[in-house]
């Protein structure tokens, strides 16, 4: 059978384009699909965990209901993945699934996300979502390389709808006193760049209990460990210059291919992500 | 094909914090599922004033939070582990703990929830 036609006549496949090997379909209408939490390292005590994770909370499976509309539902069905921040300036949550890979090939990931900022104003509320975005978790025989793209709605009050990445992270801190675990913050607020031509205006809405469902690609390629490029709605970004994180391999960590959803607010109002499921496919 | 078993997912909603006072837990969504328990474990507990109490709460929204009229006992020594059970409960869930005046304690909370 016509692999494109069978995808194309499936309508829960026929909004995505999956390389051949479909690695993973996650949609949050069936369950968590193992989607948890991202703790930070520890040894011994928990309380050796960095600060910035020990506030990652667990991610939820949401109907999207609102206090002025009930249900919103998600793109499908009525239940999507939930990511929600803390409500504090600057903070951040994640969920994250965690495989490894077969073989270094080009992979994909698609969603269908949405993210608003908590309806406890009565106003539209559109700068208190600083950002989303997506991280992969990756090591070769030689590097953990990890690709982030975010899209930075706002900042310290400012509109910037434009999307970001970032070559760098924190200095890594022992833990424990065995020598057997580390830790670093690579979702540290400092070292985001702009991507070049990166800007895009999003379909917020014009009330905060009002969503709109986005789609967003995300290409690389795992045996060169680069970016190929990725698209949302109707823009296709070039992402010739724009590299990853790279470091050294890690001791316990190989063939790794974790990705990450992550959000940020930009007040002392909770952030929510929304995704209603999420496609990996690979090149094998 | 639908799933022949249920459902189930474990969060956890306070992970080492430290209680003191009164203390309410993030909002956790949980429309899919039709029964809940809440666990409480001590790590480390400060002070020996009576034990504490956590209240379970629901909301239509995530915002605006009413009892929903179960309780149950905080642990009052390490390793202690209390828990309550609640159905119907709607879409969302939090505890509301009050910890005595001069005590404190270190725990682990844990939402059990099967739909």
């Amino acid at each position: 059978m016509n692999r494109t036609a069978s995808l194309r006549a499936d309508p829960r496949l026929s909004r995505f384009d999956p390389l051949p090997r479909i690695i993973y379909f996650d949609d949050f209408d069936d369950g968590m699909n193992g989607w948890t939490a991202l703790v930070g390292n520890y040894e011994d005590s928990i309380d050796t965990m960095s600060r910035s994770y020990a506030r990652h909370t667990q991610p939820m499976l949401s109907q999207i209901a609102h206090w002025d509309s009930g249900t919103h539902g998600a793109f499908d069905g009525t239940y999507a993945l939930k990511v929600a921040t803390r409500p504090v300036k600057g903070e951040r949550n994640t969920a994250i699934k965690r495989v490894t890979f077969r073989k270094a090939s080009r992979i994909r990931v698609e969603v269908y996300f949405t993210f608003k900022p908590e309806a406890n104003e009565l106003k539209l509320s559109d700068q208190d979502v600083r950002a989303v975005g997506l991280c992969f978790d990756l090591q070769n025989g030689a590097h953990r390389v990890m690709p982030h793209l975010r899209y930075l709605n706002a900042l310290d009050g400012e509109r910037m709808f434009k999307w970001q990445f970032k070559q760098t992270t924190t200095p890594f801190r022992a833990i424990g006193g065995r020598g057997e675990t580390v830790t670093h913050d690579h979702l540290a607020p400092e070292g985001w760049e702009d991507i070049p031509g990166g800007g895009q205006k999003l379909c917020y809405n014009e009330i905060p209990t009002k969503i709109n469902w986005h789609y967003l690609r995300f290409d690389f390629d795992l045996a060169e460990m680069k970016w190929l490029g990725f698209q949302c709605n109707d823009r296709a970004f070039d992402c010739a210059g724009v590299n990853s994180i790279v470091i050294p391999a890690m001791k316990n960590l190989w063939c790794m291919l974790n990705l990450v959803f992550f959000a940020e607010s930009d007040t002392d109002k909770r952030t929510f992500f929304y995704l209603d499921s999420v496609m990996l496919s690979g090149e094998f | 094909m639908p799933s022949v078993i249920r459902n189930t997912y474990t969060a956890v909603i306070a992970r080492g914090e430290a209680w003191g006072g009164r203390v309410e837990t993030e909002p956790y969504e949980a429309a899919w599922a039709s029964e809940a328990v809440f666990f409480v474990r001590a790590l480390a507990v400060r002070g020996r004033a009576p034990a504490g109490r956590a209240r379970v709460q629901i909301s239509p929204d995530g915002m605006n939070w009413a009892d929903e009229g179960t309780s149950f006992r905080l642990p009052v020594k390490p390793g202690e582990v209390t828990f309550a059970k609640v159905t119907n409960f709607g879409g969302w869930l939090r505890l509301a703990a009050q910890v005595p005046p001069k005590a404190g304690l270190k725990v682990v909370a844990t939402l059990a929830l099967k739909g």
